[in-house]
């Protein structure tokens, strides 16, 4: 994602002039050769390989993007990534902003504590919160053995394997990317024009609506462009909170890199889709937010 | 066994570049690795004679040996590794997240760090001939490997068997008889837990179950299975690694699951949990010595291979975790036996056509896949 604008300073915003950004930009020099060696070479193979490594030898270049898109299967997969992807950002949202809202409103020791308790699930495995989750949801877990032993249910209520826990899985995961970025939007408007709102005749909610909300927007959509373009290359959750039906595009990547007769071609095939699929998002994104105050809002604090 | 969630696209494309960066790191020494200076000079048919109790010294030598960790990979050290390097003087490097992806990634970057390595029974057939050295059957005794499972490229080191594992509290004490059981959830109400691999198993079980035999089981009747597997479609746990197979049959959230026997021992009597193996019908299947294409250390890797399945010592591991030998020969201790899938074999036992399996992978998969996240 940082690779569509690394670096443009657009040194409008900033004072003191050309020379100086470039005297600091040097910098970078090792964060880029590294995101070059690290990030952008295996990108590059990845995508040399789509187009060179077959099953059976072929002349037809394409042929394993070919082979990805006449498979109905694949198109579903991919689909329903997108769709899970899209679902875990809306929940993300719905819990996100009135929870950065708190944090904006309540004194700063509070506040402090808010973030700690967002932030502290973030700091553990990921593979250990999913498992966590299994033990919560699943037919024998926490909440169904509670339900089953008051004898509020006389079966099992489906929780894991569904597509409800992939959600839940997710956007628990993703949360932080949502809270925080909207979270610094919040901090930086100013009380004052709340204030004035009121002052000008405002009910609350109207000065909210009217006055808070736009201009809280950059963190909403930094926020949610974060947790859409990770939450597409999830692969572990759905596979172990999820049914069948719950499969994303990684799983199948990941079990044509693993399995089988080891058909890389074509797991980097379906590499490149998602990324081409990403970038498409961003870009399209770019046209109505700048993303690198998207990517950048984190460590902007104001 | 095999970790089936592990890497990621991009995951394995950095892999590569590592190994790429590294190459050369090896630490494997240039000196002639033919000959150890120790032993007398003798001649290629009686080494192979005396390998099994004598194996050449390799004093100052270092073999990587790659498995699939855990309690399995323990086992093999215990019961191999260690007694192989106070006979030899040899060290062992271990590497505990065998892959076949990484043996790929290895040989064509020309990094090749593993010199042994333990695969599933979907790797080593002629289809990865570019991936690996054809083994020394001078050194291993192919003769007395059981049949069909001794290739070009692999020789198996451990047998297991994939079965119907039962917990005993949700059946209430009823015992199902064989893979029609599985898919009876009006005589067995509850969940099934199978792997989640087209080449796990899950059509062979479903065919068995239909009432096919298991020397009739190839070409796979996909349709067949398909139809028989629909039956209880909304009935099935996918699980994707041993672990977590274990851990549903031992809390009884799936009522029957197809697993590999050592899990189901596990779940029984490291779990303590209400956990039966129905050995009728099962699979009988192993893992795989393999040598990457390349390693250095190639003649060491055949030295050590030929006497870990030597008659002797091939069924060293049994002691530890009730995985079985491929030695016809080998006699694995009295108590361990009536817990191997090699000792419960009979004319009910089914096989995988690994060739077959190996080179319809695509179609198995595609056909897999649609079925499952239709």
């Amino acid at each position: 994602m940082l690779l569509l604008r690394p670096f443009t300073p657009r040194s409008g915003r900033r004072p003191g002039g050309g020379l100086s950004v470039n005297r600091w930009a040097l910098l970078a020099l090792p964060a880029i050769a590294y995101l070059m060696i690290f990030f952008l070479a295996p990108l590059i193979v990845v995508s040399l390989r789509s187009v060179t490594e077959f099953p059976k030898p072929t002349q037809d270049a394409l042929s394993n993007y070919a082979r990805f898109f006449a498979a109905e299967t694949n198109l579903r997969v991919l689909a329903n990534t997108f769709w899970v992807a899209a679902i875990s950002t809306i929940a993300c949202l719905a819990i996100g902003y009135p929870y950065a809202y708190l944090m904006n409103i309540v004194r700063p020791r509070i506040a402090g504590l808010l973030l700690i308790a967002v932030l502290v699930p973030f700091w553990s495995s990921l593979l250990v919160r999913t498992y966590a989750w299994q033990v919560i949801l699943r037919d024998t877990g926490i909440i169904n053995s509670f339900l089953l032993d008051t004898r509020t249910i006389a079966e099992p209520i489906p929780l894991i394997r569904t597509t409800l826990g992939v959600i839940l899985g997710m956007s628990q995961i993703l949360l932080p990317f949502m809270v925080l970025p909207i979270y610094t939007v919040m901090r930086r408007i100013d009380p004052e024009y709340t204030k004035a709102a009121a002052n000008l005749g405002a009910p609350p909610f109207a000065a909210f609506r009217r006055v808070f909300l736009p201009l809280s927007m950059p963190g909403v959509l930094a926020g949610a462009l974060l947790v859409f373009v990770l939450a597409l290359g999830f692969y572990i959750t759905p596979a172990l909170l999820g049914g069948p039906k719950d499969t994303m595009i990684s799983q199948f990547i990941a079990n044509a890199v693993q399995r089988g007769n080891l058909d890389w071609g074509i797991g980097s095939a379906m590499a490149v889709v998602l990324m081409g699929l990403t970038m498409a998002i961003l870009f399209v994104a770019s046209r109505f937010v700048r993303l690198q105050d998207v990517f950048g809002s984190l460590d902007e604090e104001g | 066994m095999r970790p089936a969630l592990r890497l990621s696209m991009l995951g394995a494309a950095a892999a590569l570049f590592i190994a790429a960066c590294t190459g050369g790191a090896s630490p494997a020494p240039s000196v002639e690795p033919s000959v150890a200076p120790s032993i007398e000079p003798s001649s290629e048919p009686s080494a192979a004679a005396d390998i099994c109790t004598s194996p050449p010294r390799a004093d100052g030598k270092t073999l990587t040996f790659a498995s699939y960790g855990g309690a399995y990979q323990k086992a093999q050290r215990q019961g191999w590794l260690e007694p192989y390097a106070a006979l030899t003087g040899i060290t062992f490097q271990e590497s505990e997240d065998s892959s076949n992806a990484t043996i790929k990634s290895q040989v064509e970057t020309g990094a090749v760090e593993w010199d042994v390595v333990d695969v599933g029974n979907d790797f080593g057939l002629d289809a990865n001939a570019a991936l690996l050295e054809p083994l020394d059957y001078t050194k291993i005794h192919k003769d007395e490997i059981l049949e069909g499972f001794a290739g070009t490229y692999r020789v198996a080191d451990i047998t297991y068997g994939v079965v119907l594992a039962y917990n005993t509290e949700k059946t209430a004490g009823a015992v199902p008889a064989g893979w029609a059981d599985y898919f009876d959830t009006t005589t067995f109400p509850g969940k099934r837990g199978i792997y989640d691999y087209s080449a796990g198993g899950i059509f062979e079980i479903a065919l068995l179950a239909d009432g096919v035999a298991p020397r009739d089981l190839y070409p796979l009747d996909l349709d067949r299975a398909i139809a028989k597997l629909d039956t209880i479609k909304s009935d099935l746990v996918f699980w994707g690694s041993g672990a977590e197979s274990q851990d549903l049959i031992g809390k009884g959230e799936v009522t029957m699951s197809l697993m590999w026997n050592g899990r189901a021992y596990s779940a029984k009597h490291i779990d303590n949990k209400p956990v039966e193996i129905q050995w009728n019908q099962q699979i009988v299947t192993a893992d795989y010595f393999v040598v990457p294409k390349g390693t250095p250390n190639k003649d060491l890797a055949m030295d050590f291979i030929a006497w870990a399945t030597c008659a002797e010592n091939n069924a060293a591991p049994s002691d530890y975790i009730p995985y079985g030998p491929t030695n016809k020969n080998a006699e694995p201790a009295a108590d361990k036996v009536p817990d191997l899938s090699v000792s419960n074999a009979d004319e009910n036992s089914a096989y995988f056509d690994d060739a077959w399996v190996v080179e319809n992978a695509t179609l198995l998969e595609d056909t897999y896949q649609a079925w499952k996240t239709e």
